[in-house]
């Protein structure tokens, strides 16, 4: 089996289970709490996310990173069950380390794509009792095309290629009309925008968010938290640090009456 | 016919002449610390014999090609279900060979009905902090040797004695890469140039030494470098601690160690 490199291949031989299936429950709502986005920008990707985490009512933690790194070129936003999301960013991360150091080559883009599919397909059963479900936007950057990529899921494993941009997460009805006014009727369409304008519009748009969603966090200048923005270009992933947020939040974000 | 005991030694002793005999042609392999980790180089004709093992892992062999890919796998299944099921950090070289590939080649040495490993592997692991890398050299009969600073994998012990012995004269504190690329170069055609006169001398290494004289000039052995790399290909790697993100291998690509490898050395890499 060595010679295909597939880790979760290897993996499942060694007993592994992932996305255990659970006695279904009532058919429960599926919680997505929290904001994700990702649009293409003039240089590659910008890929950002809210940093709550909550359980019903009760924020848990205020420091969540949800948009996850998985490798040099591509990371996973995430919107669902955490547990079952950072364990499909573990599962990814070795995947695509196995297989580059076994085949001696990077795995495609497209042969990435199908492997967050493939978890997503074996989480369903996790994901229709309540206990499971992930909804990730995947960004990368793809050699074969020399372009950026966005493609969102849904519970069941089906990839959809956002072209322009992608949301995710119970926030995000409020800032998908928001992208397409602002891609459609805007001073310029997104894809056009230089990287800090494009992270003011994500700051923005995060705000947006959190405004009308109680499950997304906004910025707390206070304890100086700002969201997790991270941009993909050929160079590979680069997070944009807080002071720079700060700085953007303050002078582009904050309305001064 | 190994039931007698001595028979058994016999048939060992056998094995270690035969191998011995299958690195004669083989292309040695040196791996020494610089400023901002480890750097590996050998030259390799058509096969790669350096690879990525880990976040912080990376192999040098020599020997049998199909053999070596074996333990290559072995170790990157090893490791990465290690680092899975436990963390990156719990992926160490020590543990890599000694409950991993060395009890393996070993084995395979010691049953005279079948055939052993044709491999001499080295091991590097950049540490977490600077200052903390570890090299292990593992011989085909599963004996491991550990280093701090440098390591050669050679055709036979002497000709290796005498690599490490070059390695420690030429470097006296930690160098540059640039400086690393020049040293690990010509110590690899120092080792090259002796298995070859070894070879010749068909009486076999059996001597402590090789009695090559201990000040060797650079220039000779550039001399040599150009007899013998001009069908073949310089291949170097890094495990360097600047690199960004958990991977820290990096394999140099021959533009940068055109730029890297000394002005004098009058190789024009392809």
């Amino acid at each position: 089996m060595g010679m295909q490199g597939d880790f979760y291949q290897l993996l499942k031989e060694q007993g592994y289970q992932f996305g255990a299936s659970v006695a279904a429950g009532e058919g429960r709502e599926f919680m997505t709490a929290t904001t994700i986005l990702a649009f293409k920008y003039r240089d590659g990707v910008l890929v950002a996310g809210d940093r709550r985490a909550t359980a019903g009512n009760m924020v848990m933690y205020d420091r969540t990173d949800k948009v996850l790194e998985i490798d040099r070129h591509s990371v996973m936003a995430i919107a669902g069950v955490p547990a079952t999301a950072y364990e499909m960013v573990r599962v990814l991360e070795h995947s695509f380390k196995y297989y580059r150091r076994t085949q001696l080559q990077e795995l495609s883009f497209e042969g990435k794509l199908r492997a967050v599919s493939k978890l997503l397909k074996d989480n369903v059963a996790a994901a229709l009792s309540g206990t499971g479900a992930v909804v990730p936007v995947f960004a990368g950057y793809d050699f074969q095309q020399e372009a950026a990529k966005i493609y969102f899921y849904d519970i069941l494993g089906a990839e959809f290629e956002g072209v322009e941009y992608a949301v995710s997460g119970s926030g995000s009805p409020t800032i998908r009309g928001i992208l397409h006014y602002l891609n459609t009727w805007g001073e310029r369409p997104l894809a056009a925008l230089a990287e800090e304008e494009a992270a003011i519009q994500a700051l923005r748009l995060l705000t947006s968010a959190a405004e009308f969603d109680s499950a997304t966090g906004g910025v707390n200048r206070e304890s100086n938290l700002y969201p997790i923005i991270k941009l993909i270009t050929q160079d590979g992933v680069r997070v944009m640090p807080d002071d720079q947020l700060k700085r953007l939040f303050e002078s582009k974000v904050v309305r001064h009456v | 016919m190994y039931e007698e005991p001595y028979k058994w030694v016999e048939a060992v002793g056998n094995r270690r002449q035969y191998l011995d005999e299958q690195f004669k042609q083989g292309s040695p392999v040196v791996a020494l610390t610089y400023d901002s980790g480890i750097l590996l180089l050998t030259v390799s004709k058509g096969t790669p014999k350096l690879y990525e093992i880990y976040d912080r892992l990376a192999l040098g062999g020599m020997g049998h090609p199909a053999d070596l890919e074996k333990l290559r796998f072995s170790l990157l299944e090893m490791a990465h279900v290690e680092g899975f099921n436990r963390s990156p950090s719990d992926v160490t070289g020590g543990r890599m060979v000694k409950y991993g590939i060395a009890p393996v080649i070993k084995q395979a040495f010691e049953e005279v009905f079948k055939a052993p490993f044709i491999v001499k592997i080295l091991l590097a692991e950049l540490g977490q902090k600077a200052g903390k890398e570890s090299l292990l050299v593992i011989n085909y009969d599963g004996t491991f040797e550990e280093s701090a600073h440098c390591a050669v994998l050679a055709a036979s012990k002497p000709v290796e004695r005498d690599m490490v012995a070059y390695l420690k004269q030429q470097v006296s504190t930690l160098p540059s890469l640039e400086q690393a690329c020049g040293i690990a170069l010509r110590a690899w055609a120092l080792g090259d140039r002796l298995q070859r006169k070894t070879g010749e001398n068909t009486s076999g290494p059996s001597h402590e030494t090789t009695q090559e004289p201990a000040a060797v000039d650079a220039a000779s052995l550039y001399a040599h470098l150009r007899d013998t790399v001009a069908e073949k290909t310089i291949e170097c790697a890094l495990l360097d601690r600047s690199q960004s993100g958990s991977s820290k291998y990096r394999a140099v690509t021959s533009e940068e160690l055109g730029r890297l490898l000394p002005k004098d050395i009058g190789i024009v890499l392809s």
